[in-house]
């Protein structure tokens, strides 16, 4: 049953307690207290009807419980065979009052998990509570119709009473009443008899216009009264509060008593004004209005003059009687209201805070539960149950019972619950299950934490809280500080588990287990270790926002630890998530930025310098200068908006590379002119300088040269010097660029001989210190027709991202581009390489320009080169 | 023009298109009706202007606790809608049985019955 329908239930209870003891007390009182008292006592039976709040302490509290627990006596727990449901019945443990809560704290995963089939009539009876809201719901909605028909029904014939002399006698009676709001007076034949409509705008609509002028004044000075004291808001009040309790025969009584309560009260206020000397005429106007009564049937919302005759009866000996009260009553008065007042209060809901409390979505941490209405003693193994989705649930709140699990009532096959954090002694746990009683039900953790489970005995086989579980669940156990390490050393082949050892079957998941650490204070341990765990539970979980949070919670050193746990292991969106909530001045972002500036882990130094003020940048800029740290300094010019100065440097820097690139080749035998290489006095065709890893080569074609020359290297990068390339060696590096499909042979290429003789090849040189985040660097315009080829050997030495490729001419930012290959950083390496590619339709011939382009991040030395090689002409 | 206003109402539309200015505030009404020998109570004249702004012959601002009411339906357009009214109600629409009843039972005084003719003649010439 849910728990809403629980408290609402208590609420109608209590409430129906409340409305018997009233109606009791009326009669006795009826004629000594004012009904003005009468009338409003009510709303307080109204507050108890409709709020679930109760204090600690309360009568339905104690009923509930005493129900709940012989309801689970009754009916042992038959739902073993099903547990699956497990987890959601726990989940549906926490859940509050509201409803609105239960939606919020379900776990996605309870949406999607469909009730078992064995558990239809269950489930029907986990949901036939429904009934009751829908009910409530149509009978509100049928009200309204009913108030919204009738109100249209008087419009419809309704005429403004134009004569200004009634008006103005309205306009008396208002001021007479206190209401400063425009009355409206219109004349409707159709109604029985005088009535007032309008929540805002009050109407007063009378049955004909020739009413004698002392009956209008009562009757206008009646139904503003009522206007003045918001009755129709009193009625609809009651009206919602008899939808809510449909199904309470004593809120229907209570309803029917604050209606005539209402007339009395209003006519003991009409008299209060008028005086007693007008007490018969008031009478009597209110018998001719009887007169004409039963022309439409009772409605809601209007308050009319009259409503029934039996009521009319009593509201005649009531004027009559009427007199001023004295100081005595008024004394009675007041303790009757106190009295009442105190009744509501304690008679009290049931307790849904017991649920409420143990909630673990609710609180940051939860907290151990000390509910004021447990019945059982701190340390006694009786357990409390709970009902959650038609499954019964021991809670286990300390030692005592978490040990007395498998005993006598607490049989292996409940289902557990725990509901505060337990810390065990040093005692010699036995573990939960064993081979010939495998736990078999279900245990929940609740979150809370089971601190300092000892197990010491050399020779125990089993090392675990639980031992030998069978079909089991077994979740959400927090255990800290556990010491089961000596356990089970004399023997072989032990089973150890801290939460489980042994699961045949069983499920056992969202547990967390931190062991004792030796010689650490427990108490210190206990401080930051809960939000310690908090991180590693989201670290775990891959969810960078709620590890960002954790972080952010822990103190200097755990975050300190955690830095260096992700720094080694280079877990670099982590590490920059953690590193954003750190203060600019924190000790740490200083000494990762050392290590990260020593380690040349550029990315990491990044993150770390957002953190950082100006003063700090420009003092590792100072420094990355003086290291010729390259890539530090371009990071760190682009960090200061400094990216001129950086490129002044790096044009400069280029020369200087070229300058060394050329002394190089020079102490080789190469010689540079221009961007023809010579060797030996001989213009070179194909000039290939490989460095190390192949990360950064220099290829140059030229179809005018005579010799093929690559420099050879060292181990160590250094250039040894450069040789010919044999026939052999060139035609396979010339082979490797080539399709392997063969395209070519179809062509009918025999040889790469005849494939050079008869076709033209264009090698473009890539060397470029530096390309722009987003920007287009061209490098030249060539006319590709059917069947050419591209092959680009393009490489960068820093940047996250390279494109190649080509576009039409006359585009700055291309948006059609052709033949473009993109390559990540993959291995350290950002390079683009490709096979030759055949240059055919769709893509039409004609001229495009080549471009180099990357995005996220600039490029620094971009070197390599891209070969077109023009298709045979002969051959077409 | 549809909708007919009382009399009470009347005698305040006569107020509003007597006034000189634009707008008419609540308490020049409010003396008017005593001047004309008809006082109200403040209610009541609340109620009849309220009836007048939903029966569209007034708009209503309210400027802090200040009403200013303005006109809607000009007086001559009241009037011609009230012939029509009550041509359509007692002469079926035949406005020569009005002037000839006009005429025969003396009702018309002679310098009225003079302007009349000049109206008359002026609206043949014209037309």
């Amino acid at each position: 049953m849910s728990t809403i329908l629980k408290t609402f239930l208590s609420m109608s209870f209590s409430g129906g307690l409340l409305i018997l003891t009233l109606l009791l007390g009326k009669r006795f009182l009826k004629d000594k207290i004012s009904r003005q008292w009468q009338y409003y006592i009510w709303l307080l039976v109204i507050l108890r009807l409709l709020l679930p709040f109760s204090p600690e302490i309360s009568l339905m509290g104690k009923a509930y419980q005493a129900v709940d627990q012989a309801i689970t006596r009754a009916a042992p727990p038959t739902r073993q065979e099903n547990p699956l449901a497990g987890p959601e019945g726990a989940h549906v443990s926490s859940v509050g009052p509201e409803q609105g809560e239960e939606s919020a704290n379900l776990p996605a995963q309870n949406l999607t998990a469909a009730p078992p089939r064995q558990d239809i009539g269950a489930w029907l009876t986990d949901h036939i509570w429904l009934i009751w809201p829908a009910a409530a719901l149509g009978l509100l909605i049928r009200k309204i119709t009913i108030y919204q028909g009738f109100v249209r029904y008087i419009h419809a014939g309704m005429v403004p009473v134009s004569d200004v002399d009634m008006l103005d006698r309205l306009s008396a009676a208002a001021e007479r009443a206190g209401v400063r709001a425009p009355v409206e007076l219109c004349v409707n034949p159709l109604v029985s008899s005088p009535l007032l409509i309008g929540f805002f705008h009050p109407c007063i609509v009378l049955p004909g216009a020739d009413i004698p002028e002392t009956d209008f004044q009562y009757i206008a000075l009646h139904e503003l009264t009522h206007y003045r004291r918001r009755d129709m808001f009193y009625k609809w009040l009651a009206q919602i509060t008899v939808c809510l309790h449909w199904f309470n025969p004593l809120v229907h009584l209570m309803n029917r008593e604050i209606t005539s309560a209402c007339e009395f009260s209003c006519d003991e206020a009409v008299l209060a004004k008028m005086g007693h000397d007008h007490a018969q005429d008031y009478g009597q106007t209110l018998l001719d209005a009887m007169a004409a009564v039963g022309k439409y049937r009772e409605n809601p919302g209007a308050v009319t003059l009259s409503e029934n005759k039996r009521l009319l009866k009593e509201r005649l000996s009531a004027i009559m009687n009427f007199r001023k009260k004295s100081t005595a009553t008024r004394c009675l008065t007041g303790a009757l209201t106190l009295c009442v007042v105190f009744c509501a209060v304690f008679v009290g809901v049931y307790p849904a805070s017991a649920a409420d409390a143990s909630d673990p979505a609710n609180a940051e941490k939860p907290l151990p539960v000390q509910s004021g209405h447990s019945p059982a003693a701190e340390e006694s193994p009786a357990m409390e149950t709970l009902d959650v989705n038609g499954k019964t649930f021991f809670l286990v709140h300390n030692e005592a019972q978490l040990r007395a699990i498998g005993t006598g009532e607490y049989g292996m096959d409940r289902n557990y619950m725990q509901q505060a954090d337990i810390r065990l002694s040093t005692d010699e746990w036995a573990p939960i299950g064993t081979w010939d009683a495998p736990f078999t039900g279900t245990f929940n953790g609740n979150g809370f934490e089971i601190i300092g489970l000892t197990m010491t005995d050399p020779d125990a086989e089993i090392v675990g809280l639980f031992g030998v579980a069978k079909n089991a669940h077994i979740y959400n156990v927090t255990m800290r500080d556990y010491d089961i390490a000596g356990a089970g050393g004399n023997i072989q082949g032990k089973s150890v588990g801290a939460v489980l050892a042994i699961g045949q079957g069983s499920r056992s998941y969202d547990n967390f287990v931190y062991p004792k650490e030796t010689g650490e204070d427990i108490t210190q341990d206990q401080t930051t270790g809960a939000p310690l765990s908090e991180a590693a539970r989201y670290y775990e979980a891959d969810s960078l926002p709620l590890f960002q949070i954790a972080f952010s919670r822990l103190d200097g050193t755990a975050q300190g630890e955690w830095l260096e746990k992700l720094y080694a292991g280079d877990d670099f969106a982590f590490f920059s998530v953690a590193v954003r909530i750190l203060d600019g001045d924190d000790p740490l972002i200083a000494a990762f930025a050392e290590r990260a500036y020593g380690d040349g882990e550029i990315a990491f130094f990044s993150t770390l310098t957002d953190c950082m003020d100006k003063a700090d940048l420009e003092r590792w800029l100072d420094r990355a200068l003086e290291d010729g740290k390259w890539s530090f300094q371009s990071m760190l010019f682009n960090k200061l908006d400094r990216n001129d100065e950086f490129d002044e440097l790096e044009e400069q820097r280029e020369k200087e590379w070229e300058a060394a690139q050329r002394a190089e080749y020079q102490a080789a035998g190469v010689t540079m002119d221009g961007k023809n290489y010579y060797y030996q006095g001989q213009l070179v065709n194909i000039f290939l300088d490989v460095r190390k890893g192949g990360s950064f080569y220099v290829l140059d074609m030229n179809p005018k040269g005579t010799v093929n020359v690559r420099i050879t290297r060292s181990a160590d990068d250094k250039i040894t010097g450069a040789a010919c390339m044999t026939d052999a060696e060139a035609a396979s590096l010339l082979g490797d660029m080539e399709a392997p499909e063969g395209e070519a042979r179809d062509k009918g290429w025999d040889s790469p001989d005849e494939a050079w003789d008869n076709s033209e090849i264009v090698s473009v040189p890539v060397g470029i210190e530096k390309v722009k985040d987003g920007e287009y660097v061209w490098l030249g315009t060539y006319t590709l027709n059917e069947g050419d080829r591209v092959c680009y050997n393009v490489s960068a030495e820093s940047g996250e991202q390279l494109d190649v490729g080509f576009a039409k001419p006359g585009q700055t930012s291309p948006e059609v581009r052709y033949y473009m290959v993109s390559c990540r950083r993959t291995d350290g390496k950002l390079e683009v390489r490709t096979e030759t590619m055949m240059w055919k339709s769709p893509v039409d011939p004609g001229e495009y320009r080549l471009f180099l382009h990357t995005e996220g991040g600039a490029l620094a030395h971009v070197s390599g080169s891209v070969t077109i090689i023009k298709a045979a002409q002969n051959s077409q | 023009m549809p909708q007919q206003i009382s009399d009470a109402e009347l005698e305040i539309m006569k107020i509003v298109w007597g006034s000189q200015s634009e707008v008419t505030l609540f308490p020049y009404i409010m003396d008017a009706l005593a001047a004309r020998g008809k006082p109200c109570q403040k209610n009541t004249l609340i109620v009849l202007l309220s009836r007048l702004v939903h029966k569209g012959f007034l708009s209503a601002r309210k400027i802090g606790r200040r009403n200013e009411y303005t006109a809607l339906v000009s007086e001559s357009e009241y009037q011609t809608a009230q012939t029509k009214h009550f041509l359509a109600k007692i002469y079926e629409g035949s406005a020569k049985g009005l002037v000839s009843n006009l005429i025969l039972d003396d009702l018309l005084s002679d310098e009225e019955y003079e302007e009349l003719k000049s109206l008359l003649k002026k609206g043949s010439e014209e037309s």
